[in-house]
């Protein structure tokens, strides 16, 4: 976890916060949560199902959860990301990939499969991609280039929520 | 209740629609700015943080600053509730019925992110939906644990403010909810008042001293309402019930019962008076 936060961007931030390790049951899977330092005392003493604000999962590698990404953009300088604009923002947002024309700049230096944080026009976080070109294959015309992993609108989705957006 | 035929009619119109901007993600003045350059209009309310929106040109649940967590479509009497609880950063607070989240985070924002602040919810399922609004609105000060309101006692903890949004026959939400104007009996509201009985003096159990217990229901019978808050007060004299500024007073009398007063403290919500969702508001204050 401290290779991603150095990775990302965020190690130093983190160093004098609290983190908390979430094991869940039979799925092999490690949710990693940021928490007030007030919480934290009230986590170790009673054991609540869940504390403050999941940043991300632990597997083999930690992977930002769409929270997590949003942080990282907000506090980190040396992030790899992809700003895409308004019309491809809406169509991230119901989970679709990201085509070459729809991105308006990227960050430097972003290798082939590389996790890349999905930025709309005033630069909010919106998904988390994975790349399949690296660097100026990106803006290659018509193809998909990043393929979205999370997006803001996941969770909506799978409530079955969004049915009608105009 | 005041002009029965109003409140009626009212019942079979669409409600008002409010948000609440996410104040730990955005200014007011800023969300209005966006969400009218998109086409939508907004109103001011009584609460510099809920907008009340007069037109929509996209489903308001699905513009990206919702799914951002810029605002919460929150009803203004819910925002109302949660104005009443006084919360400042650092306190503890505890929230008996938190999920979907409307309040917890309202909450939280007050806070700051700052302090302690306790979600209860028993259900496994409105757990996901008050995690998945927690995470939206980016909420760090929140823990939750699957309990019933009534075993808050077993957390041992005392609170500075605790909000009791007890679970209600909803008959305040019939505009939002027609299918509430048949699948509820009378008898419900006796099986709710009963569990409110119980829930509320959990509650102000937990309260610290000089600490507030807002009591607050999504209906408009006084058996789920002024006679819980009216049972309370006969148990415990020193508790005092502190004046709400906006809504209708508390009912002091219903039929042939009399209560205490200091219940006209207490403050209605109609939906044809007010334009909110029916719904009751008691702010109870414990000596020091």
């Amino acid at each position: 976890m401290k290779r991603a936060f150095d990775k990302w961007g965020v190690f130093d931030f983190f160093k004098d916060k609290s983190i908390l390790v979430k094991e869940i049951e039979n799925y092999n899977i490690r949710e990693v949560y940021f928490l007030s330092n007030e919480i934290e005392k009230i986590a170790l003493l009673k054991q609540p199902s869940y504390a403050g604000l999941m940043i991300g999962q632990l597997k083999k590698q930690f992977s930002l959860s769409i929270e997590g990404a949003d942080l990282v953009s907000k506090i980190s300088k040396q992030f790899p990301y992809i700003i895409v604009n308004e019309t491809a923002e809406k169509s991230i947002l119901y989970g679709k990939n990201v085509f070459s024309r729809s991105i308006i700049s990227t960050s430097k230096m972003i290798d082939e499969n590389e996790v890349v944080i999905i930025l709309n026009s005033k630069r909010e976080t919106i998904a988390v991609g994975k790349t399949r070109f690296a660097d100026n294959l990106l803006l290659q015309e018509d193809k998909v280039v990043v393929t979205t992993m999370i997006d803001a609108g996941l969770y909506l989705r799978s409530e079955g929520k969004i049915k009608d957006k105009k | 209740m005041p002009n029965v035929k109003g409140l009626i009619e009212k019942m079979e119109m669409k409600p008002k629609l409010y948000i609440r901007t996410n104040t730990l993600k955005i200014k007011t003045k800023d969300l209005k700015e966006r969400l009218v350059s998109k086409g939508f209009e907004l109103e001011d309310t009584i609460l510099d943080d809920v907008l009340a929106v007069k037109k929509e040109t996209f489903r308001t649940g699905a513009t990206t600053e919702y799914l951002l967590g810029y605002y919460y479509i929150q009803d203004l009497s819910s925002c109302l509730a949660v104005d009443a609880l006084d919360v400042r950063e650092n306190q503890t607070v505890l929230d008996m019925a938190s999920a979907p989240g409307g309040k917890t985070t309202y909450i939280s924002q007050k806070m700051k992110n700052t302090g302690i602040l306790v979600a209860l919810e028993t259900n496994a399922r409105r757990i996901r939906a008050l995690l998945f609004n927690l995470r939206r609105c980016g909420v760090i000060n929140t823990c939750i644990f699957k309990m019933d309101g009534n075993k808050a006692m077993d957390l041992n903890m005392r609170f500075d403010r605790v909000i009791l949004d007890a679970p209600c026959s909803c008959e305040g939400i019939i505009a939002k909810d027609k299918s509430r104007k048949t699948n509820h009996k009378p008898e419900d509201i006796e099986f709710c008042a009963g569990r409110q009985s119980s829930l509320i003096e959990t509650a102000i159990r937990v309260v610290k001293p000089g600490g507030l217990l807002v009591y607050s229901t999504c209906s408009f019978a006084p058996e789920e309402n002024e006679i819980i808050v009216n049972v309370l007060l006969e148990k415990l004299k020193n508790v005092e019930i502190e004046p709400i500024s906006y809504g209708s007073e508390g009912l002091t009398n219903f039929g042939v019962l009399n209560f205490n007063p200091a219940l006209k403290n207490t403050r209605r919500f109609y939906p044809h008076i007010h334009d909110t969702l029916g719904f009751y508001i008691a702010k109870l204050r414990l000596p020091n």
